[in-house]
């Protein structure tokens, strides 16, 4: 059981997302953009953020990158869900944890997840 | 006035109706019920754009994930998915709307068009945006707002709506254009039609134009006779005389087919309409190009009657004779129209031989429109000094009366050929006679006419005395 956020524009996905670790026993949080997301790991630090790339405001490498920026929060582990951008995010790849391409494998991804929370 | 500057949609047909493109910085409603195809036309819109060197902002406000739109565009020839999220974005506002609603959608859709540079900016799901609205009011302000703050950019913008059809929504009216899309059924066909019901200062091409969605995308097809009818006619009809591929028939018309014309061959089947066109098509050569457009015959079989009549065609490969077949099934009249021009265009064709005018008739969902279709055809065809032979089946020939096909369709052709078939004494006779030649003197008799392993032989005219009863309908 560990605090999740998931950030994504997208709200059908983003509750997909949290229904699907709400299962597995998680407390899920969710952000619709990088800004939003900040706002909320600052109020309640998670064990592990899901972030789609493809957002209003920052793409999800800006927010890895402003996540890492930050010495307090820049070892929370971050997960990246995304559409075609998979082999942007895997040249950053000291940013995250793991980098799914959109669609995936939901049981794969379940596993780097509970991997995640474990390191921490 | 200045002039607008334009922007093109990507879409040579859309950009003809909209008489030069969208109007850079404008905004435009796309609306259409589900499944019209406004989201394929715009993402086509959107990625031309960005191959033109343009950016893209495109803002969703449907419950459809992103992942499932781009897996219905990945069969689409333009779509590329791997420059999604650089040139092109896509963003969805549906929880911005939802938590915070549309005044915070105007405001993140402004910080997100100046974050994305964006020159163009869709935003799909206009009728969801009125489900956050309290009033008709506010949905007019937030497509006033969002038009406004593009406009200053210079960024055009398209709302993608399915409002209905008929429905003057209140939006409308804040926009510079609206585009419909419609699909309707006309018999078991489905047809799809493109309108521009508004066009803020520019003059589109009026009316419905049929597009059509395959693989390579979004086409569009102005009607012929409104874009090109417009252009039409050189009065000064070409010289001279070109060969028939007959020498009898040539002699019968003091020289041959006047060249650059129109020549109709009207009879019932297995009178000879083809064969005659296989003369004609017999005469291509590298200087004077021949083209058979015809609905009927695949090329293996067309060829093969040619061996069998003894008609020498030039090789193919030769770029003499171009066979094309456009099986009757589901032609849209307009494309089969632009389809002939442009084999025209590019292989300097001199000489058509359509077979028959039947595969346009039945081609048209609106027949109406046929006589103007027609003519703006056959002036394009005479403008790009081609020498057309064009097939008509007739079945109704009774009381030996011959009635030409539908008058206001003859009314266009330069030449008149009737061929007919008739029993006498239980023996199939055959004949021909020519009705109308453009500008020429001709031969007036009825000859009798077979068909040979030498292809078509024109025979002495008949005898005076024939009676008309004689000339007895054959059934096609």
């Amino acid at each position: 059981m560990a605090l999740i956020l998931v950030v994504d524009d997208e709200h059908l996905l983003a509750m997909l997302l949290a229904d699907t670790l709400t299962d597995e026993g998680h407390e899920v949080v969710m952000a619709s953009n990088g800004r939003a997301a900040l706002e909320r790991i600052r109020e309640r630090r998670p064990a592990v953020v899901i972030t789609d790339f493809m957002m209003p405001i920052m793409t999800g490498l800006e927010f890895a990158e402003a996540v890492h920026a930050d010495a307090e929060i820049a070892d929370i582990p971050i997960i990246l869900l995304s559409g075609a951008q998979g082999s942007l995010a895997r040249q950053r790849s000291e940013l995250f944890f793991a980098v799914f391409d959109k669609p995936f494998d939901i049981q794969a991804f379940l596993i780097e997840v509970r991997n995640a929370i474990a390191q921490t | 006035m200045p002039v607008a500057s334009r922007v093109t949609s990507g879409i040579e047909g859309l950009d003809q109706i909209l008489a030069g493109g969208l109007i850079e910085g404008a905004s435009y409603i796309i609306q259409g019920q589900p499944g019209a195809g406004k989201t394929v036309l715009s993402n086509q819109i959107a990625f031309q754009h960005m191959i033109g060197g343009g950016r893209v902002l495109y803002v969703t406000l449907l419950s459809e994930s992103h992942e499932r739109l781009f897996q219905a565009l990945d069969t689409m020839a333009y779509f590329e998915r791997d420059r999604l999220g650089k040139e092109i974005i896509y963003v969805s506002v549906f929880q911005t709307l939802r938590d915070d609603g549309l005044p915070e959608v105007v405001k993140l859709l402004r910080g997100e068009s100046q974050r994305q540079r964006a020159t163009l900016l869709v935003f799909d799901g206009l009728l969801n945006a009125r489900d956050g609205a309290a009033t008709d009011f506010d949905v007019k302000s937030f497509v006033a707002e969002v038009q406004g703050q593009a406009a200053f950019v210079g960024c055009t913008v398209l709302f993608l709506t399915s409002s209905s059809a008929n429905k003057i929504s209140p939006e409308h009216t804040m926009v510079d254009g609206v585009i419909e899309l419609t699909e309707s059924l006309v018999g078991v066909r489905t047809v799809r039609y493109l309108q521009i019901r508004k066009s803020r200062g520019s003059r589109s091409l009026g009316g419905l134009h049929k597009f059509n969605i395959t693989d390579e995308g979004v086409t569009v097809y102005p009607r012929l006779e409104i874009l090109r009818g417009r252009c039409s006619g050189t009065d000064q009809p070409a010289a001279g005389k070109t060969r028939s591929g007959l020498p009898a028939l040539d002699a019968l018309l003091r020289g041959g087919l006047p060249r650059a014309s129109v020549t109709l061959v009207g009879g019932p089947t297995g009178s000879g309409k083809t064969t005659l066109g296989l003369h004609f098509l017999s005469q291509s050569s590298a200087e004077e190009p021949g083209l058979h457009f015809g609905f009927f015959e695949t090329p293996a079989k067309l060829r093969s009657k040619a061996d069998t009549l003894g008609i020498r065609l030039p090789e193919t490969g030769d770029h003499a004779l171009t066979l094309g077949w456009r099986p009757l099934a589901g032609n849209i009249l307009d494309e089969l129209a632009y389809k002939l021009l442009d084999q025209v265009r590019s292989l300097g064709i001199k000489r058509v031989f359509i077979d028959g005018l039947g595969g346009f008739e039945r081609a048209a969902v609106y027949p109406p429109r046929l006589p103007e279709f027609f003519s703006t055809l056959m002036d394009q065809l005479r403008m790009a000094g081609v020498t057309v032979l064009a097939t008509w089946e007739m079945r109704e020939m009774a009381g030996g009366e011959i009635r030409a096909p539908m008058s206001d369709i003859s009314a266009i052709l330069d030449n008149l050929i009737l061929l007919r078939q008739f029993e006498e004494n239980h023996q199939l006779l055959r004949s021909l006679s020519i009705q109308k030649v453009r500008d020429s003197d001709f031969d007036h008799a009825t000859r009798s006419l077979t068909i040979s392993e030498r292809g078509l032989v024109i025979g002495n005219p008949l005898a005076a005395g024939t009676p008309p009863s004689l000339l007895q309908p054959v059934d096609g």
